[in-house]
């Protein structure tokens, strides 16, 4: 730990994309937080976040999907969660993420 | 009335029957010894009369049969409601068959008496209740004044001889441990009877006798002054051990039949005296130790060095296996907050004294592990009986840890004490307490909780599960069963629904739960275990041990290479079910 998350936003028709990498953990949750500020800040009514690079997430990188599902809801935005790999797939699973969040597997 | 009582206000009783006559009885036979009463009809109505004047009351006489809320509910309330539970109540029941009296007693009640009520055994027995009422109130005021540097003790040696030395002795004492105020009254307990009982031999029935002609006190003083008494001495030695204060207390009389008095059993149900030991054993103590001939005991008070010290001084990592949870210890400094915070929370989880009393009731041998990552954890477990042959078995670990984490913690015991409906419904309870939660906890937290009933009768154990790690039994060859931990963490949404789910429990297996540290903690190679690593190590633990495990020893393997500090609170706990 100690390294912050890898992310990258990008920009396209459909909404940003919220691109992260390697580890999403307790650490990471003050950078997290101004990641969700300029996802919110683009005013789209759908938000994405691709997994697809994540190898591993903890309890508390749930808690950050978490605040922002609340906060789109708030500014009326959907999150769509997508490609989760591995032990990263598993977690959402335990948790039921599925009846939270639109989750696509491709 | 005793000398010195500690409030100035008059000697009240709350006396609570659902009927008119009945309560009006009581009520006029205790005006007529100058009590004043405050009547209520049902457990509900004296609940509220209770909260709203905790302190106003020295007794309460409790019918046991009422609707709205009967006799042992409302006991069971008042015993798990601190500013309460110090209140002695006189249990009355029309039909007391033995079993009834025992379980009333084991939840707490000071005395039963029958109906049609005998009015002078009502006078004796409501005077001995408030006597010893005002007696602890007595100490609890005496150790709330005293400061004292006894916190810093870490062993001593102390001689009394009388009643007010042993007195005064145990004040100082309660002090030096965590839960002091539940712990002086058991102290002075145990030294007392060290006096009357053990130096100066008056037995159990001698000293019925005394009271009853209200000679006692007299007659103690007379004995100690005899010559045959007066150099004999009670001695008390104090030791602060690794996470547990040790006093033992021995006298130099002849002993007794210590066996008859520590369990509390139905032929002394209806004695006025003679349950002191067995009370303190139940509220003050985690072990309570005889030695033959009886005229030596040790008293354990686990707890007694916190976990405190600042997050930033993690202890060295240990080289040995079976570890205990680590105490990162800071001795010789005064309790602040963060000891005071620490010390509350290790009174969260189920003292040993429940644990022993657990095995005796079910025969299962419950254990369980905490190790805070830092001060303070965000981790719990708990469990509470149902009936004969059910009881709970919970384990809940909340996202974060630290202070927030630990915070939720207490939240949380809160909730599970006051949602009473459903408790032995797994799933509807925690459809309950989530939303419940959802209201309490701020955005981004969460919890997830495994909660579940035992039922050793049918050997099973049904669960509800959020978004914990598999709950796991094993019986010794064979592979590890997973259960599933799947659900909606806790707190996050309010339409969350659980279900239901079951595992066979028989005899000879081992159920075993842990909080998601256990899985994810990096040893010091950086391997995690991963869940199937779990199940892998608590399949080989107890199949090496042909089904003789604690917790302690399914996590020994795991806490030898596991990298520390933790980074996060491991919690975990073991139900074995004998053959």
């Amino acid at each position: 730990m100690g390294v912050p998350v890898k992310y990258e936003i990008i920009d396209d028709d459909g909404g940003p994309t919220l691109i992260l990498k390697d580890q999403l953990t307790v650490s990471d949750r003050e950078v997290f937080d101004t990641v969700i500020d300029k996802l919110l800040a683009r005013k789209r009514s759908k938000l994405t976040v691709d997994l697809a690079g994540l190898d591993y997430m903890d309890s508390a990188g749930l808690g950050m999907l978490l605040t922002l599902r609340d906060r789109a809801e708030r500014a009326s935005a959907e999150v769509v969660i997508r490609r989760p790999r591995s032990e990263v797939r598993e977690l959402l699973l335990l948790a039921c993420f599925d009846s939270l969040f639109t989750i696509e597997h491709t | 009335m005793p000398e010195g009582s500690p409030k100035s206000r008059a000697t009240r009783c709350l006396v609570v029957d659902d009927e008119r006559m009945n309560r009006e009885v009581v009520i006029a036979n205790l005006r007529a010894v100058g009590y004043e009463t405050v009547p209520a009809e049902d457990g509900q109505q004296a609940w509220l009369t209770l909260n709203a004047a905790p302190d106003d009351f020295d007794v309460i006489l409790l019918d046991r049969s009422m609707p709205r809320m009967g006799g042992m509910e409302l006991l069971a309330k008042l015993k798990a409601d601190d500013a309460l539970s110090h209140i002695p109540v006189i249990m009355q029941t029309a039909r007391a068959s033995s079993e009834d009296v025992v379980e009333g007693i084991k939840a707490g009640v000071y005395h039963y008496l029958s109906k049609p009520l005998d009015r002078q055994l009502l006078l004796s027995v409501t005077a001995a209740a408030i006597e010893e009422h005002q007696r602890y109130l007595r100490l609890r005021d005496e150790v709330a004044r005293r400061t004292t540097a006894m916190i810093l003790m870490s062993s001593g040696t102390f001689h009394f001889r009388t009643l007010a030395e042993a007195n005064n002795l145990a004040v100082s004492l309660a002090r030096a441990c965590p839960r002091s105020q539940h712990l002086v009254v058991g102290l002075s307990e145990i030294f007392t009877n060290a006096i009357e009982h053990g130096n100066l031999g008056i037995t159990f029935e001698e000293k019925a006798k005394l009271l009853a002609e209200k000679r006692w006190r007299k007659q103690v003083d007379a004995l100690l002054d005899a010559p045959q008494n007066r150099d004999k001495r009670v001695t008390v030695t104090f030791e602060r051990l690794a996470g547990e204060v040790r006093i033992t207390v021995r006298d130099e009389g002849a002993g007794f039949d210590w066996r008859r008095y520590v369990e509390l059993d139905q032929t002394r149900a209806f004695a006025v005296h003679g349950r002191g030991i067995a009370m303190a054993r139940q509220l003050s103590f985690d072990v309570l130790e005889y030695r033959d001939p009886g005229n030596e005991v040790i008293c354990l008070i686990r707890g007694g060095e916190q976990p405190c010290a600042p997050e930033a001084a993690p202890a060295p990592p240990p080289k040995v296996v079976a570890v205990p949870p680590q105490r990162a210890v800071a001795p010789s400094q005064a309790p602040d907050e963060m000891q005071i915070a620490c010390s509350m929370q290790s009174e969260l989880l189920p003292p040993q004294a429940e644990l022993d009393w657990l095995a005796k009731r079910y025969g299962v041998r419950i254990s369980g592990f905490f190790e805070p990552s830092s001060a303070l954890g965000g981790d719990l477990w708990g469990l509470d009986p149902i009936d004969d042959h059910r009881f709970l078995l919970w384990l809940a670990d909340f996202s974060g840890h630290g202070v927030t984490a630990a915070l939720n913690t207490f939240r949380l015991h809160t909730l599970l004490e006051h949602i009473t409906e459903d408790r032995d419904q797994p799933a509807v309870f925690l459809t309950e307490l989530n939303q419940r939660l959802v209201g309490l906890l701020p955005l981004g937290q969460y919890a997830t909780m495994l909660y579940g009933v035992v039922d050793v009768r049918e050997g099973s154990f049904t669960y509800a599960a959020a978004a914990a790690p598999r709950p796991l039994v094993v019986c010794p060859g064979e592979p590890a069963v997973q259960g599933d931990g799947s659900g909606l963490p806790l707190g996050v949404s309010r339409t969350a629904r659980y279900v239901d789910r079951v595992l066979p429990l028989l005899p000879g297996s081992v159920l075993f739960m842990a909080s998601d540290a256990l899985a994810e903690s990096p040893s010091e190679t950086g391997q995690k275990l991963g869940s199937a690593g779990v199940a892998n190590l608590v399949g080989e633990v107890v199949t090496a041990r042909a089904g003789e495990v604690d917790v302690n020893s399914i996590l020994a393997p795991f806490l030898a290479t596991v990298q520390r500090p933790l980074r996060d609170d491991l919690t975990a706990v073991c139900c074995l079910r004998p053959e």
